[in-house]
């Protein structure tokens, strides 16, 4: 597995499909903060959903890099599906967490906030943007080009899953009483935004976890069912 | 003689497609068996079921061994690797559990062998076509495979590396290896292969093909490659300067019309009375 994460972060490179992403998100970073002072919970609330985005895009272009042929003889040497795709889901990770981290340090280098970060917050924030990071690659892994057989579909699919979560909350006040549980169908990226509002940063007991919890469920369930799924694919 | 594969009543469909149609055959050890077949016949899906890169929609495969290991040369190898041989095959050995020096030892012998070695550094969709695929044989090669697939292993291959994979293949059935192969360039591979199954409509027999259906075709002024995708090629063989194809009825008179149009120039045109035998060793 050591070696498909290798050769996939080496290939990943070498396709330079790292800079659309990579790009987008130094930009984004660096136009957000071009104000100081921010307040540190609502801008890492933000960015975090910026990761969002960005592990997405991350996820459907590395699980895009293999032609198929390529893929059948990664997985024939690397002893099965699961030891290729556990690898491939690795190397995502590994990239995602560079970018989580950047972030979250960015601002705090260039002190962008202000005031200092506490432990509390610190921590707070930063699983937050793993927990949205995790599930950008649990919706991403589904319309990846391993499922789709057009980019269109692959990338529209997935802009299209992306924006339509970005808007939860509205569509929760607008869709009638006997359909408003159909929002729990949708991928929870902005679930963690209100209590994050809501929290006065002082203590970790007095923030609501679940929405966390439920991300953390969410994306969990996403990737089971992309392993389901690609076991089943012949 | 011990069988080493089993294949029981495997159907593979795609769609409402049916591809293969309740196949069964056994493959003892240490043999190489040559499946033949015109284009689209189910060749490439019946290699990839036996490696196990696909599933069947029904029936199933036993293998001696849950332990065997098994190599596998696709028919259309990536030519957009952005790795050079080097690293490439490094990374296969790697992931195949290879100890590096094994690996190192063993890519030197596999790359000097298919002279390989000066172009090891070179990044391989900048290969020729010839040296790509000579990748993809090597790939198959790092851990001595149990069973080796080979879909079309010879197409690109110089003279010179079509004997070397010859002798590679007779080297592996001598250390106890299965091959399993296909191919249009009949001529070369004949001598090394023991037994030859043909996949006529989706259906497997080992004795001869429907031979009444079939002509061979004997041409001059045509290049192999030009012909060696058309629907209805079941054969080529290449025989100083002149190409004899084996068609299947149904498309002699469109393969000749493209054969015309193309320059080329009819040397013959015969119905086939006894077409290639399935052949024990």
């Amino acid at each position: 597995m050591k070696y498909v994460i290798q050769y996939s972060m080496r290939d990943f490179l070498r396709s330079q499909k790292y800079f659309p992403p990579l790009s987008t998100f130094i930009l984004l970073m660096v136009v957000f903060y071009s104000y100081k002072p921010n307040p540190v919970i609502d801008s890492y609330a933000v960015t975090s959903l910026m990761m969002y985005v960005i592990s997405a895009w991350l996820c459907t272009s590395f699980l895009a890099l293999d032609s198929p042929v390529q893929r059948q003889l990664m997985i024939l040497h690397a002893g099965g599906k699961n030891h290729y795709y556990i690898g491939k889901f690795m190397a995502i990770a590994i990239t995602s967490t560079i970018f989580t981290l950047f972030a979250f340090m960015y601002p705090i280098i260039f002190g962008m906030f202000q005031e200092n970060v506490s432990l509390s917050v610190g921590f707070i924030s930063l699983m937050n943007h793993f927990m949205l990071s995790l599930l950008g690659i649990g919706v991403a892994s589904l319309f990846s080009r391993i499922f789709m057989n057009s980019t269109v579909n692959s990338y529209g699919g997935l802009a299209l899953t992306i924006t339509i979560s970005f808007t939860t909350i509205g569509l929760y006040e607008v869709l009638p009483t006997m359909f408003k549980n159909l929002v729990w169908v949708i991928p929870p990226a902005i679930m963690t935004q209100k209590p994050l509002m809501n929290w006065n940063g002082q203590t970790l007991s007095n923030i609501e976890w679940f929405p966390f919890v439920w991300i953390l469920i969410y994306a969990s369930l996403l990737i089971s069912i992309f392993f389901i799924l690609v076991k089943r694919k012949s | 003689m011990k069988n080493f594969i089993e294949l029981k009543n495997i159907t593979k469909k795609y769609g409402n497609k049916t591809v293969l149609n309740d196949i069964n055959f056994s493959i003892p050890s240490n043999q190489v068996v040559a499946l033949l077949g015109g284009n689209g016949t189910g060749k490439s899906t019946l290699l990839r079921l036996i490696a196990g890169i696909e599933k069947p929609s029904s029936g199933n495969i036993q293998y001696a061994s849950n332990e065997i290991v098994i190599g596998y040369v696709p028919e259309r190898f990536p030519k957009n690797l952005r790795f050079t041989p080097s690293e490439y095959l490094s990374y296969m050995g790697s992931m195949g559990g290879i100890p590096k020096v094994t690996l190192e030892a063993k890519m030197r012998r596999l790359l000097l062998l298919f002279q390989l070695e000066q172009f090891k550094d070179i990044r391989i969709h900048e290969l020729s076509k010839g040296n790509i695929q000579k990748v993809g044989i090597i790939q198959a090669l790092l851990q001595h495979p149990d069973i080796l697939i080979l879909d079309e292993p010879l197409s690109g291959l110089d003279k010179e590396s079509q004997e070397m994979l010859m002798e590679t293949i007779k080297e592996l059935k001598d250390h106890g290896s299965t091959i399993i192969l296909t191919y249009h360039e009949a001529n070369l591979l004949e001598p090394v292969v023991d037994k030859t199954y043909f996949l006529v409509d989706g259906k497997l027999t080992s004795t001869k093909v429907n031979d009444s259906a079939r002509k061979l075709l004997i041409i001059n002024s045509m290049n192999k490659s030009y012909v060696k995708d058309w629907e209805g090629i079941l054969q080529i063989e290449d025989r100083e300067n002149q190409l004899y194809l084996y068609v299947s009825q149904q498309h002699s008179d469109e393969i000749l019309f493209k054969v015309l149009e193309l320059k080329g120039s009819v040397e013959a045109v015969s119905p086939i009375d006894s077409m290639e035998e399935g052949r024990e060793a």
